[in-house]
């Protein structure tokens, strides 16, 4: 816990994205460095491992399917927070990304009988190698045009899937089906599960953990990965391409690298999504799934390391708790008000909730320096 | 030969819708430097606007008329409210991008709550018949789609090369803040842009119906991919471009299915191997102006 306490304040140190004034950025920079981790920081971290760990113990099993569904767009978020928070590299077509995760892991388990686990990473190797390929184009491609191929990429990519109906069973859907032990105790085809080992923690919650497990470990390995040396040179990339050359960064290998790491965490969980769903389908894989990715990751805040996974949960909050209580004539309601938040956001807090809080620190402790200076200064 | 005089005509009809759409496009680029991925549900929601006027009883080609009216005033609004204030998208390109993919959302979203998801009939502008030339049909709907592409052409042309308004826009166009400093009421102008474009693709997306048979809220998404090819291939900043561009790809995602058995299910995909191709090769397009950068 103490290594996530950690990173809500160190995300302060990596330079001020662009959207943020040097001013601000600049403060947040030596306020967090001449200060240690905050103890409310730490009490904040552990109510919400506390919480996380209760959830699904206290909720019925379908909510924490519910949640277990977050985790797998979440992971997604996060890396293409990677690619587009970090790295500057605008992708509208991470959806297809996710959509590749979800089909290998599936066409591994039905064709190879894999173990889940095999399955899950194959996912991420075979996305790593896809977005390298991606990310071939994108060295000449920048900007608004690259969000235009990552557009037509992701309206492409569930036609494809059609295409290809002999291995992907089409619009028909691919079900995940794994030899298992039926309950009369004869070995069966059934839909994927993961079978929770122990007594007292049902299936659902079983899954759950795991798929926290994953989501934690994908965290840490991306903030890790931006507190490196690497991640320091996504960072200068975006900030001014021809200064981070200058400075002897290899520009083409950090994009095509952050390409391929962001496409591997998309297909983590894309590989997830398919287990948790135990059948996927082309129009689980629309644009419209890219565009969540870009709303839980700007919602978050771009460029800030737990911002996407906090901009995944309020996502899941939003459309699979609060939207289903609307009646069905206002369902659309949901595409209209994620629709307003995003340009709201956009004018009014380019740097997402985490941004917010950040800056409204930074200012606290303007405040307080201010005030101590002053009373500094009478006395 | 009949056979493929027919797929080639059929081709140019799209491909003229495709450049209507590429017009908007382009009239927004140029102007304000944004890549409008909303442009398609714009237009999506306008031909709504024509199919209730129509509705009502009002005869079709008033009711274009009247939507593009409507599309006009939704464009302009939506530049001052949305676009307008986030700043320069070459600054920031993200945000830009966010607020248009926000307005997708939000138009999209908003005509199915007011429409609903079910397909609309809508009638064909020109008819559904068609006429016999040298013994291949032709549907009037195409020589429709030609025709209006042509009025649109030439109107731009006059209001772009004629008019003091046309002067002022390529000003704003060419160099902005040059623009404002001789009195040019810039703000103005781009709001007037938007609403051009968007009045623009009220036509596409009427045309759009009769090629898909029906109006509901995914009308333009694959068009507007159709329309992004079609100015990446004449160049993003290019009004001839945008034409030329949009009939070339009319015509290849028309011929290519017939002779390229992949293609048949996607003709969406030679669209894409297109946008891809001529961004790696030649970024600028046909007609574009290279894009230079000081350092």
């Amino acid at each position: 816990m103490t290594e996530s306490t950690d990173s809500v304040s160190s995300s302060d140190r990596s330079p001020a994205g662009p959207s943020q004034s040097p001013a601000d950025g600049s403060t947040a920079r030596t306020v967090t460095r001449a200060r240690r981790v905050h103890p409310a920081t730490i009490v904040a971290w552990i109510v919400v491992a506390v919480v996380v760990i209760a959830l699904p113990f206290q909720l019925q099993a379908f909510r924490v399917n519910q949640m277990s569904a977050w985790m797998t767009i979440a992971i997604a978020a996060l890396g293409l927070n990677l690619l587009t928070g970090f790295n500057g590299q605008i992708s509208v077509g991470h959806g297809a990304l996710f959509g590749v995760g979800a089909y290998t892991a599936g066409l591994m388990i039905i064709k190879v009988h894999s173990p889940l686990l095999v399955a899950v990473l194959a996912a991420g190797v075979v996305c790593f190698i896809v977005g390298v390929l991606v990310g071939l184009p994108a060295l000449r491609i920048r900007g608004l045009y690259l969000a235009l191929v990552t557009l037509a990429v992701a309206t492409l990519f569930p036609l494809a899937v059609e295409q290809f109906n002999s291995l992907t069973g089409g619009n028909r859907g691919l079900e995940i089906r794994t030899e298992q032990m039926s309950s009369r105790g004869f070995m069966k085809m059934l839909p994927v599960r993961l079978a929770s080992p122990f007594e007292g923690l049902a299936d659902d919650q079983w899954q759950y953990f795991l798929f926290l497990a994953a989501t934690v470990i994908c965290l840490l390995l991306t903030r890790n990965l931006i507190k490196s040396r690497v991640g320091r040179s996504l960072v200068a990339v975006r900030d001014n391409e021809t200064a981070a050359a200058v400075s002897g960064v290899p520009v083409a290998q950090t994009k095509i690298i952050t390409f391929g790491i962001g496409s591997a965490l998309a297909g983590i969980g894309g590989a997830l999504f398919a287990i948790d769903l135990g059948q996927i389908y082309p129009s689980s894989f629309t644009i419209v799934i890219s565009i969540y990715f870009l709303v839980a990751v700007v919602v978050g805040g771009a460029a800030s390391t737990v911002g996407p996974v906090i901009g995944a949960v309020l996502y899941g909050v939003f459309s699979d708790v609060v939207i289903p209580e609307l009646p069905d004539r206002l369902q659309p309601a949901r595409a209209v008000i994620l629709g307003v938040l995003l340009i709201f956001l956009m004018l009014a807090a380019p740097g997402g909730l985490v941004g917010v809080f950040k800056s409204t620190k930074a200012k606290m402790t303007i405040r307080k320096a201010a005030k101590a200076a002053s009373a500094n200064a009478a006395a | 030969m009949k056979d493929f005089l027919q797929i080639l005509i059929v081709g140019i009809g799209d491909g003229s819708v495709y450049a209507m759409l590429g017009l908007g496009l382009v009239v927004i680029f140029r102007s304000t430097g944004v890549l409008n991925f909303a442009q398609g549900e714009i237009a999506m929601f306008s031909t709504f606007v024509v199919w209730t006027i129509h509705d009502l009883g009002v005869p079709m080609w008033l009711a274009v008329i009247g939507g593009m009216a409507g599309g006009f005033i939704i464009g302009a609004i939506i530049h001052e409210v949305a676009v307008r204030p986030v700043g320069d998208p070459h600054q920031k390109p993200l945000a830009v991008v966010i607020v248009t993919i926000g307005l997708f959302l939000g138009v999209n979203g908003a005509a199915q709550l007011i429409w609903g998801t079910v397909d609309r009939r809508f009638d064909p502008l020109f008819g559904s018949g068609s006429v016999n030339v040298a013994g291949v049909p032709i549907a009037w709907q195409k020589i429709g789609a030609m025709v209006v592409l042509g009025a649109i052409a030439f109107l731009f042309f006059v209001v772009f090369q004629k008019t003091k308004l046309g002067l002022a826009m390529r000003a704003v166009a060419s160099n902005s803040e040059s623009a404002g400093l001789v009195g040019i009421p810039v703000p103005r102008l781009l709001m007037l842009g938007w609403g051009f474009a968007a009045a623009v693709g009220t036509v596409a997306g009427v045309f759009t119906t009769s090629v898909l048979g029906g109006l509901g809220p995914n009308l333009m998404q694959l068009t507007l991919i159709f329309g992004f090819a079609a100015i990446t291939l004449g160049g993003f900043d290019s009004l001839v471009g945008a034409i030329v561009g949009g009939l070339i790809v009319g015509v290849l995602t028309s011929t290519l299915p017939r002779y390229v058995e992949q293609f048949e299910k996607m003709p969406l995909a030679p669209a894409f191997i297109l946008i891809l191709l001529v961004l790696l090769i030649r970024p600028q397009g046909l007609f574009g102006k290279k894009d230079v950068t000081r350092v």
